[in-house]
């Protein structure tokens, strides 16, 4: 089982590398692209350059090696030459009568080299005039029916030599041989006197020099003359045999000089030259690949360091791009749980590049600012609710409610008719103003309102002992405002502020606006705030329902929830003398939301 | 990342096992490859031929060939133990031109058994388990012998057959070849055969013999070297060179003289240097695990005093021999 998983592990990530479009696939892909390319580029550069100094090395040895077996070639036939020389400087002998003299010398020639097989002189007739060495003759041979013969005749004083042939001169002698014939023709007294004269030379003397020489392992030279016979091949008896062939039609075209050309996707090398004045070919074919043994290796070589480097490259590229992505994968799979709602998420580890640590940082910044605020509307939407509830409490205060309506009924039992109606008029307008259908803003004239039904019930309640005025702005009774902000002010004032005075109180209220803002304005007459007790008086929790603040701070709170940290409540306040509450809030027309 | 790496080195593996297989196979290369081949007869001038063809396939391929053969024609024993220490020897391949049709094919077959692929040459042995066979196709050289003889003898004459060995599968190939066309012509009469055991001298002694029992022969169809010499010398023992046409095969030097001086009609001459190089080529190939053609025809041409210096007939006449 684990290896199985272990296995799929791999195909996954083999597939992660493959996925088109990540940024690791792009990375690895990109970056071994390019290497590869480079690398070819380099190695097809390296490969020619040195491919092409490997064919000139190739046909340089070539070259060279064929001249030196070209002239030791040339040595053997020239010396035939030479032979051929010293006997028509001593043609006269025939006339002179003096032919021991000449067949001294061709004997002692034929003595010194070996590779002369013999030396003949024929009249022009065919007639054999002197043959060395002195054999039977074979009494079938026509000279004049051969073609040495017949070349040489008709081409006086030219060096004629043959291809390699079965020399029939003497019975049951029948070397292969190599024949130079020449004829020659002299004024003497008695007129003309036509000569052939031959030099024959053993093919196994040639065959010796050529088959000497390598070219590699399976090179070798051949020797064509000028009519495409083959005078030497290294397996002439192949080629006699008809076993092999070999197409001299190219060489026996070209000049001397050298050429390459694709044979059985071999490169093969062919290097032309002449042989003295023979009117022979000498061609040596040569495989480049074997001349220079190295550029096989150096093939091989450089598609090893092509794959390892190749390999190499993926490697490192696989291994950068995984640098480089994996930071930004694990980035992204917490981004994802983040994405899901999931804030709880610990955080990211920093490391890995300065960028990605940078993004890392960023990131759990953000998430730390968002769990923060996140917090915060909690907490504020828990207040607010708080103290909605609160103020519908202030709304409908059961005290507040019994004693009115206590009111309510001991007026009517002393038939105050008048003020049964207006109380329970007024009370009516009350409830209806803060219950407003649930909505939680109104009309600053309805607010206004609210503040004078309470007012008048409280006045009723307190039998005049206080007196009130109010004071609005022309206008501002169409604009909008939160509910229940004046009542709760005036409650206090009533309850902290006038009650015990001796004097008769006095509840001042304006309404008012200054630039933006709606101000609501409460002053009394009465004990006032010790200043200990302001500075406290919306930090404080409230200690008790009727302790003096709760519905100052009750109001401020609401304010600022609603409005924001610019409005709110500010005090005003002189012991004895009286307090005055502002009451802040932006100035907002219906419909203006 | 310890298992990234891991696969890391998974792939690098599969590149260097790539890399690997891209490099060539280890096969024997040639200079390790030993042939024997094995023929009828160590110093002769058709084996000597035999030996420089094989002697040309070492070359070109770079091989290793042992070349030997008994010291005579007739020992059968001595030739089957030159297999068995080719087969002790665990020669990678076997040449064999067989002295005997049938007393070659134990030991052949053991060497087959060996895995030792045989080729045989110039003389086949009966058996279809060797893996081929290079040499004349005597009865296509017995037909070129008789049509040669009918252009040279005309379709009127008493004629005489020299054979080497009675049962012996060339000879009786050769002479069904020729009987052949013998029987085309009605006035052609053969008298008799005439068996040399591969001997000159016994071949002269039946030459002379037969000259003087049928005095109208006109012409002696010899059908081996051995044969061809031995009834040349007997016909000029009896002084009746020219008069008594010899038709014979193969080219010796001694057959050549005799042929330039007119005591020989003409020879078919066979391709021994083709035998060798092509019998070791084809064990080679077949060492290689390259299929060898079954049976190869390596030719018979016909030889006459006018045509033998030509320069395609001087070769294979007069071959190098150094």
């Amino acid at each position: 089982m684990r290896k199985r998983s272990k296995a799929e592990r791999a195909m996954e990530y083999i597939g992660r590398i493959f996925r088109f479009g990540s940024i690791q696939s792009v990375i690895t892909l990109s970056f071994a692209a390019l290497s590869m390319i480079a690398m070819i580029l380099i190695g097809i550069v390296f490969y020619s350059s040195f491919s092409e100094n490997a064919r000139s090395n190739a046909t340089a040895s070539t070259t060279q090696i064929m001249n030196q077996t070209r002239l030791t070639l040339e040595y053997y036939l020239d010396s035939m030459v030479e032979i051929s020389d010293t006997i028509e400087n001593n043609l006269d002998s025939f006339t002179s009568g003096n032919i021991e003299r000449l067949e001294d010398i061709i004997e002692l020639t034929l003595d010194i080299r070996e590779d002369i097989e013999s030396i003949t002189i024929y009249a022009d007739t065919g007639a054999i005039l002197l043959s060395v060495p002195n054999l039977k003759l074979d009494a079938n041979l026509i000279p004049a029916a051969q073609e040495w013969f017949r070349l040489a005749a008709a081409n006086p004083f030219e060096y004629i030599f043959s291809p390699p042939h079965v020399q029939r001169i003497y019975e049951d002698i029948r070397p292969w041989v190599v024949t130079l014939s020449r004829g020659m023709v002299l004024e003497l007294a008695m007129g003309r006197r036509g000569y052939i004269t031959t030099v024959d030379m053993n093919f196994s003397r040639i065959e010796e020099v050529c088959s000497q020489v390598e070219l590699g392992h399976r090179g070798y030279i051949y020797i064509i003359d000028d009519s495409g016979r083959i005078i030497y091949h290294h397996q002439q008896q192949l080629i006699y045999a008809g076993l092999k062939d070999e197409n001299i039609q190219k060489a026996l075209a070209s000049d001397t000089g050298s050429f390459s050309e694709k044979v059985n996707g071999e490169e093969i090398s062919t290097v032309v030259m002449d042989v003295g004045t023979t009117g022979w070919k000498m061609v040596g074919v040569s495989y480049v690949d074997e001349i220079v043994r190295n550029r096989r290796n150096f093939n091989s070589l450089i598609v090893l360091i092509l794959m390892v480097g190749l390999a190499f490259i993926i490697l490192a590229s696989i291994y950068i791009s995984y640098k480089i992505s994996q930071p930004i994968l694990r980035l992204e799979h917490q981004m994802n749980r983040i994405e899901k709602g999931d804030f709880n998420v610990e955080n990211l580890e920093v490391r890995g590049e300065d960028e990605v640590k940078q993004l890392t940082r960023s990131f759990n910044m953000m998430i730390e600012r968002i769990r923060g605020l996140m917090s915060q509307i909690i907490t504020e939407q828990e207040a607010k609710r708080k103290n909605e509830l609160k103020a519908l409490q202030a709304q409908i205060n059961p005290h507040f409610l019994y004693n009115t309506l206590d009111s309510i009924i001991w007026m009517n039992e002393n038939n105050n008719h008048e003020g049964v109606s207006a109380m329970t008029a007024a009370l009516a307008k009350l409830f209806r103003i803060s219950i407003s259908k649930g909505n939680e803003v109104i009309l600053v004239k309805e607010e206004v309102e609210h503040a004078i039904s309470y007012l008048t019930i409280q006045k009723m309640r307190y039998k005049n002992k206080f007196r009130y005025s109010i004071d609005m702005q022309e206008g501002l009774g169409e604009y909008k405002t939160l509910k229940l902000l004046l009542q709760p002010i005036i409650e206090n004032a009533i309850y902290h502020g006038i009650n015990n005075i001796p004097d008769e109180g006095r509840i001042d209220i304006s309404v008012y606006s200054e630039d933006d803002t709606l101000i609501y304005k409460v002053s009394d007459n009465g004990y006032g705030i010790e200043e200990e007790k302001l500075r406290n008086i919306f930090k404080k929790e409230s200690l008790s329902k009727h302790s003096s603040g709760v519905g100052l701070k009750n109001v401020n709170e609401r304010i600022r929830l609603y409005y924001g940290e610019d409005y709110g409540i500010s005090i005003d306040s002189q012991p004895e003398i009286g307090t005055t509450v502002y009451i802040r809030i932006p100035l907002k027309e219906v419909g203006n939301e | 990342m310890n298992d990234v790496f891991k696969k890391l080195l998974i792939i690098f593996t599969m590149m260097a096992i790539l890399v690997s297989c891209t490099s060539p196979q280890t096969v024997k290369p040639n200079e390790d490859i030993d042939i024997r081949v094995i023929v009828k007869k160590q110093n002769h001038d058709f084996w000597a031929v035999v030996e420089q063809g094989a002697l040309a396939a070492e070359r070109e391929f770079g091989i290793n060939v042992d070349y030997v053969g008994p010291a005579s024609e007739e020992d059968i024993t001595g030739q089957i133990r030159m297999v068995e220490a080719a087969i002790e020897d665990k020669a990678d391949a076997i040449v064999l031109a067989a002295i005997d049709y049938n007393l070659l094919v134990p030991v052949a077959e053991k060497a087959r058994d060996a895995g030792i692929p045989v080729i045989i040459i110039d003389s086949n042995i009966n058996s279809d388990r060797m893996l081929g066979f290079v040499g004349t196709d005597n009865v296509h050289a017995g037909r070129v012998l008789g049509e040669s003889m009918v252009e040279s003898l005309g379709t009127d004459a008493d004629i005489m057959i020299v054979s080497f060995v009675k049962g012996a599968a060339s000879s009786n190939e050769r002479e069904a070849g020729l009987m052949e066309i013998i029987d085309m012509y009605e006035n052609i009469n053969l008298i008799d055969t005439l068996y040399c055991n591969s001997d000159e001298e016994i071949a002269k002694t039946l030459t002379i013999e037969a000259i003087r029992q049928y005095p109208e022969i006109d012409a002696f169809v010899c059908l081996n070297a051995y044969a061809t010499v031995g009834t040349a010398r007997g016909v000029i023992e009896m002084g009746m060179e020219g008069e008594k046409k010899i038709i014979g095969f193969d080219s010796t030097p001694e057959e050549i003289s005799y042929l330039e001086k007119g005591v020989i009609e003409l020879v078919v001459v066979q391709n021994p240097f083709s035998m060798g190089y092509l019998g070791v080529k084809y064990a080679l190939d077949a060492v290689r695990g390259i299929t060898v053609p079954k049976s190869v025809n390596t030719g018979a041409v016909v030889i006459t005093k006018d045509n033998m210096y030509d320069p395609e007939n001087q070769k294979l006449v007069f071959p190098f021999v150094d």
